[in-house]
């Protein structure tokens, strides 16, 4: 297990109702993850899995996060995500292809891609190919609100 | 003839005749000669001299003449006796002489054999021209040459002497003394001897003359004798050598006869030939009929035909190249030999020959080449026919130095009269270029090279060649042209696709400080605000902003120092800000760049875009070649490293499909590529920046799978390093790997 948790609390809820052991948090803040909705985020820049995650747990979610899409399939936490936020471009398995890769696993996570390319037509493959939304950085946290609102009712 | 009395004839005429000569009758005695009492007949004196000249004449003609000397002498019972015979040289009697020679001479006058007088003025012409005997006395009072004749003349008896009638030259006898005195006997004994003398001289000259016929005869026979048997050898070497076919035909169709040679042109054997199944009109394929008839009739109309060529048919049905000749027999109006050369090899060779000339034509047309040759002696030029297209020379004119002057360039005449004046002074190899100007006002540009040689005479000749290289030329303007635009193109592409990364690295940061202050607004307007948190997203959007920033940094870097053609390089620096800013697309490509920079690595001079340009077209390159690489990491390492000599290098290491070994050299052309979607101006737009930097470009195959692109170049001296102005750019860290 590698994800950053940036320091921040890290919760997650699990189909069971309780916690394995190793994805219990490091440090325990005032507020209880426990009982929120898990969103994951997928991510090799560093400073995203720093920020996205706290932004996150803000909108009132619980929140982990990977530095690569092979780290998260290997993690098995991954079946208590209940919506996934990926980037599109990543050294080694990119985010369309993890999108691939779960539906051969029949793990149907909604995804809500995220990435810096600036190319129009992006955007639309994305959503082309299932994707919930396919967020351009930057956004605001408002536009990543609706996009895990979205993912979280096709559950 | 070297004789004292030699001088006499050597004398000229117009010194012995004087105006006071004595008149000729003061030299004769003829009063006296008949009053004389005379002496009797000696008949048996007289035969045996006769006997002895008949001796002399049958056994050796060629002393008859002195024998009569004697004779006379003895008869006469003189001093001296002989004969003088005209002659027009001085040695040969001959009938129109105009002088008389002498002989023969017996007696004390002997010495002076060989000698002689002159036609009209001398003793013997007198007795010519009065055809009679004559006596003279003292015949020199009148003839003062006769002085040197010595001894003296006391008297002189002269009796013509005639051959076929006609007054040839005198015999004679004289008396140096008183001693006897010439009377009428000596007249009768004189003109018997003289007849004696005219037959015997005439018998004489017919011995003489078929002597000459039968040694012609003879040495005609001889010859022929010795032709004949030369020939029959050479006829007999001839068929029996067997380098040529020798057949003997008839008109029929028959070959009676033939020698191996032929045999083995047709590949019969001899046993075909003795029963007669070899038939030249079997052995001749149906169209040379016509030719065969023709040479027929030429053989019927002269007895011989001229040879020609035509094909025989061998045993096994294949044909053979001959050339044919032959004659009729003499005297024979049906059979005939002839002569079968074996023209195979020669065909063969003509052949080859023909090919090659044709290869040589082909090629000088395709490489746009004319050959000529040019003897300085008589400005003698001869030209291939691309030669001729070139200067576009009518076919077959005449080109001389001042013909080929009417189509150079006015500006390349200096030029040419400077080449004109090498090929005079025999330089020994040279080249030039220079331009025609055409009759439709078009340039070619000509590449010319001689050289000199001499040739069977030793004069001085230059085989030279000279090709057309307007074509390329005109596209090396052109290339240079594409070249140039192309660097731009190329640099206007790569800083296109530049923007495109640099957009992603400054969103990258962008959506993080997005992030921070929207997670930082949340923390601090909860009911109880987070400000630990708060703080954290703070720090984070601080750092963002850096990271930013920097980013925009190099890119002013990039695009507004670049423009400075020499300042100080780090080549780490220039390896760092490529992958930086190519980051987002070799994830894309899912690269694992690996840097391995050497630390106090020296600075070289340059143009700090171009060299940028340069590792960045490396490292795309790099990225390319490992597209379809799946079966291992797409690692791509780049190093930087101290080079020998005062130079750094730069290495980028991928682990792509590499090239083919045979096309490292075509690598940095122009246009050469192996990706599908690439133009080939990378690496040689790289290739110039690196030449233009004094440094090295090349690239090398890994051992296991790859190559590895370097490139080398000088290291900044330390004297420019003091000098330099140190870019006083504070490098904002973010601490983040580049990967």
């Amino acid at each position: 297990m590698n994800w950053t948790d940036g320091g921040s609390q890290c919760a997650f809820e699990s189909p069971k109702g309780e916690a394995p052991a190793w994805a219990l948090p490091q440090s325990q803040r005032e507020r209880s993850s426990v009982g929120r909705t898990l969103v994951t985020i997928v991510d090799d820049d560093e400073s995203v899995r720093e920020s996205l995650p706290d932004l996150v747990r803000e909108l009132g979610f619980a929140a982990l996060a990977f530095s690569s899409a092979e780290e998260f399939l290997a993690s098995e936490t991954a079946y208590g995500t209940k919506c996934l936020i990926v980037d599109v471009v990543m050294p080694g398995m990119t985010g369309p292809e993890l999108q691939q890769e779960l539906k051969l696993r029949r793990r149907n996570i909604p995804i809500v891609f995220i990435t810096a390319q600036t190319s129009e037509n992006i955007r639309a493959r994305m959503l082309e190919q299932g994707a919930v939304d396919c967020l351009i950085k930057p956004f605001s946290d408002i536009a990543l609100l609706d996009a895990v609102n979205s993912a979280l009712r096709t559950n | 003839m070297n004789t004292p009395g030699t001088s006499i004839t050597d004398r000229p005429i117009d010194d012995s005749v004087s105006g006071d000569s004595a008149p000729l009758e003061a030299i004769l005695c003829e009063e006296d000669f008949r009053r004389r009492a005379s002496r009797g007949p000696n008949y048996e004196r007289e035969t045996r001299a006769l006997v002895k000249l008949m001796g002399a004449l049958a056994d050796s003609p060629s002393t008859v003449l002195q024998t009569l000397a004697d004779t006379i002498l003895e008869i006469t019972d003189s001093d001296s006796a002989g004969l003088s015979l005209l002659t027009k040289d001085g040695k040969t009697p001959h009938v129109d002489g105009k002088r008389f020679f002498w002989p023969a001479i017996a007696g004390m006058w002997n010495p002076h054999v060989g000698g002689g007088t002159p036609r009209d003025f001398g003793p013997c012409g007198d007795v010519l021209d009065r055809n009679s005997t004559m006596l003279f006395t003292h015949w020199e009072k009148r003839y003062p040459y006769l002085g040197c004749a010595t001894p003296l003349a006391e008297e002189g008896l002269l009796v013509p002497f005639y051959v076929e009638g006609k007054a040839v030259g005198t015999i004679w006898a004289i008396m140096h003394s008183d001693r006897r005195k010439f009377d009428a006997e000596d007249d009768r004994v004189m003109a018997s001897l003289g007849k004696f003398a005219s037959s015997a001289y005439q018998a004489l000259m017919h011995i003489e003359d078929l002597k000459f016929q039968v040694a012609e005869r003879e040495k005609a026979e001889a010859e022929v004798r010795e032709l004949a048997c030369g020939l029959e050898a050479k006829v007999r070497r001839l068929v029996e050598a067997n380098v040529v076919g020798i057949a003997m035909f008839t008109l029929e169709g028959a070959i009676v006869e033939a020698n191996d040679a032929f045999l083995n042109m047709v590949q019969h054997s001899r046993d075909d030939l003795t029963s007669g199944r070899v038939r030249w009109t079997d052995l001749t394929p149906p169209e040379w009929h016509n030719r065969d008839e023709r040479g027929i009739e030429e053989l019927k109309a002269t007895g011989a035909f001229l040879p020609y060529e035509k094909e025989f048919f061998r045993k096994d049905g294949s044909r053979v190249p001959i050339l044919l000749g032959g004659t009729f027999f003499e005297g024979s109006g049906n059979e005939g030999v002839a002569f079968i050369l074996d023209l195979s090899l020669q065909k063969q060779t003509e052949a080859e020959l023909q090919r090659s000339e044709d290869f040589l034509a082909e090629g000088q047309r395709l490489g746009q080449m004319g050959c000529f040759s040019w003897h300085v002696a008589n400005d003698e030029i001869r030209g291939s026919e691309q030669f001729y297209r070139i200067f576009d020379f009518e076919a077959g004119a005449l080109i001389t130095p001042e013909l080929i002057r009417t189509r150079v360039h006015p500006d390349d005449l200096t030029l040419y009269e400077k080449m004109v004046v090498q090929v005079r002074t025999g330089n020994h190899h040279f080249e030039w270029q220079y331009r025609l100007l055409m009759l439709d006002q078009s340039i070619k540009y000509l590449q010319a090279v001689a050289h000199a040689t001499l040739d069977q005479n030793g004069q001085l000749e230059y085989m030279a060649m000279v090709q057309d290289v307007t074509a390329r030329h005109l596209s090396d303007e052109a290339l240079e042209k594409a070249r140039t635009d192309l660097a731009h193109v190329a640099r206007a592409m790569s800083l296109g696709s530049l923007a495109a990364s640099i957009a992603h690295e400054i969103n990258q940061p962008l959506s993080g400080i997005v992030t921070n202050a929207n997670t930082c607004q949340r923390m601090l307007s909860a009911a109880t605000p987070n400000i630990e948190g708060a703080l954290e997203t703070v720090r984070r959007t601080i750092r963002d902003a850096n990271r930013a920033s920097d980013v925009i940094r190099r890119l002013r870097l990039l695009f507004t120092k670049g423009t400075a053609a020499t300042e100080s390089v780090d080549l780490n620096e220039t390896a760092e800000e490529v992958v930086s800013l190519l980051r987002s697309e070799l994830q894309r490509n899912r690269v694992v760049v690996q840097l391995e920079l050497t630390g106090d690595l020296p600075s070289v001079v340059g143009d700090r875009v171009q060299l940028q340009q340069v590792v960045l077209n490396l490292v795309r390159n790099g990225s390319d070649a490992m597209a379809i690489v799946n079966d291992r990491p797409r690692r791509l390492v780049i190093r930087t490293e101290r080079d020998d000599g005062q130079r750094v290098r730069l290495s980028v290491e991928d682990a792509g499909v590499g090239f083919e070994p045979q096309a490292a050299e075509r690598l940095f052309e122009s246009f050469y590529t192996t990706k599908k979607d690439g133009m080939g101006i990378g690496l040689s737009v790289s290739g110039s920046i690196i030449e233009s930097h004094q440094g090295r470009l090349w690239a090398e195959l890994n051992e296991g799978s790859g190559a590895t692109f370097s490139f080398s170049l000088p290291c900044m001296r330390e004297k420019e390093i003091e000098n330099e102005d140190v870019l006083a750019v504070s490098r904002i860290d973010s601490g983040d790997e580049i990967v």
